[in-house]
């Protein structure tokens, strides 16, 4: 579970490869030529790849908060920014976002689940960067990803797998 | 009125959106509930405030007053749960609503509406009370609350 100004989100375990307190990131960062994206400024190298570095607050259209932690997920090039760690905890049940919910949500979530009694939804992690939004980035930021230190077959597999 | 007669009678639930007492369809009502917690996170559909729970099962809240009352409602433990038709599917709703609703019967007199959701009055000993449409009424009081948004950032 994690935190962005007052909401709590999910995201499952697996699809994280690695939490980082901003302090203490590490890498390279990049700063994006045309950042055609709110939400997108920086690229960040790890490890010899690249990721997208997604504000978590300006992704949900929520007002200006204080990131501490970064989700650098696992199997999309993209890192986000966060409020807060909260807790690991066990996910019993994913129930599918209602029919009601027409807007960004749909590809924001991959549906709600009840921890704790309280409902919460649950972070989709190819839902960051569409792979519409990925290929924006890369068309006005050629390159850019690759020359942060991911090689290019690797990214684009990992865009074809977005 | 004998049993028979009754029956052809149309019933309603007469429930109280923000400032003003509306009527919908007994047809599309399946309960009312108490529900403590209103669960809120970020989305961007008009008219939904959050979810509730209701025996394991999450029902959004879509809140009618903007459209109905011209103002969202009060904060309510009380909903009325509807059901909609979505896409062919069914899905059970909750609508905010303040204090107890009714159960009547009448009939409903044809009303002059240019807002398109009211398909007519009911009479209820002088009150008039607006019947509504209710997916006329969501999708007017979506289309209003669209209007506020760019309206609200012009102002900030």
């Amino acid at each position: 579970m994690f935190s962005i100004a007052e909401y709590s989100f999910v995201i499952s375990a697996s699809s994280v490869q690695e939490i980082r307190s901003t302090d203490s990131l590490g890498g390279i960062v990049v700063e994006l030529d045309r950042p055609v994206l709110r939400k997108v400024r920086h690229i960040v190298e790890r490890d010899a790849r690249s990721y997208y570095v997604v504000s978590g607050y300006e992704h949900f259209h929520l007002p200006l908060s204080r990131p501490t932690s970064v989700l650098i997920l696992r199997d999309v090039p993209v890192a986000v920014l966060v409020d807060r760690i909260e807790e690991m905890a066990e996910m019993r049940v994913l129930l599918g976002l209602p029919r009601s919910f027409r807007g960004e949500e749909r590809v924001w979530y991959r549906g709600l689940t009840v921890l704790g009694r309280k409902v919460l939804p649950v972070a989709d992690p190819r839902g960051f960067l569409t792979v519409d939004e990925l290929r924006r980035l890369e068309e006005e930021n050629p390159g850019l990803l690759q020359t942060a230190g991911h090689a290019v077959g690797a990214s684009r597999y990992e865009r074809e797998r977005v | 009125m004998n049993a028979e007669t009754n029956n052809l009678v149309p019933s309603f639930v007469v429930l109280q959106v923000g400032t003003r007492r509306i009527a919908l369809p007994r047809e599309g009502v399946a309960e009312l509930i108490a529900s403590p917690l209103l669960f809120t996170f970020p989305h961007t559909t008009p008219l939904i405030s959050g979810v509730v729970l209701r025996r394991g099962r999450i029902l959004p809240v879509l809140d009618l007053a903007p459209g109905v009352s011209g103002a969202p409602s009060s904060s309510t433990r009380f909903y009325l749960v509807v059901e909609r038709q979505i896409s062919n599917a069914s899905e059970k709703c909750a609508i905010p609503v303040q204090g107890a609703c009714e159960l009547v019967t009448g009939i409903v007199f044809p009303a002059g509406d240019d807002r398109g959701f009211v398909t007519g009055h009911l009479d209820l000993n002088g009150e008039q009370i607006e019947v509504l449409d209710l997916e006329k009424a969501i999708a007017f009081s979506a289309a209003q609350k669209s209007e506020w948004i760019p309206a609200t950032e012009a102002l900030s």
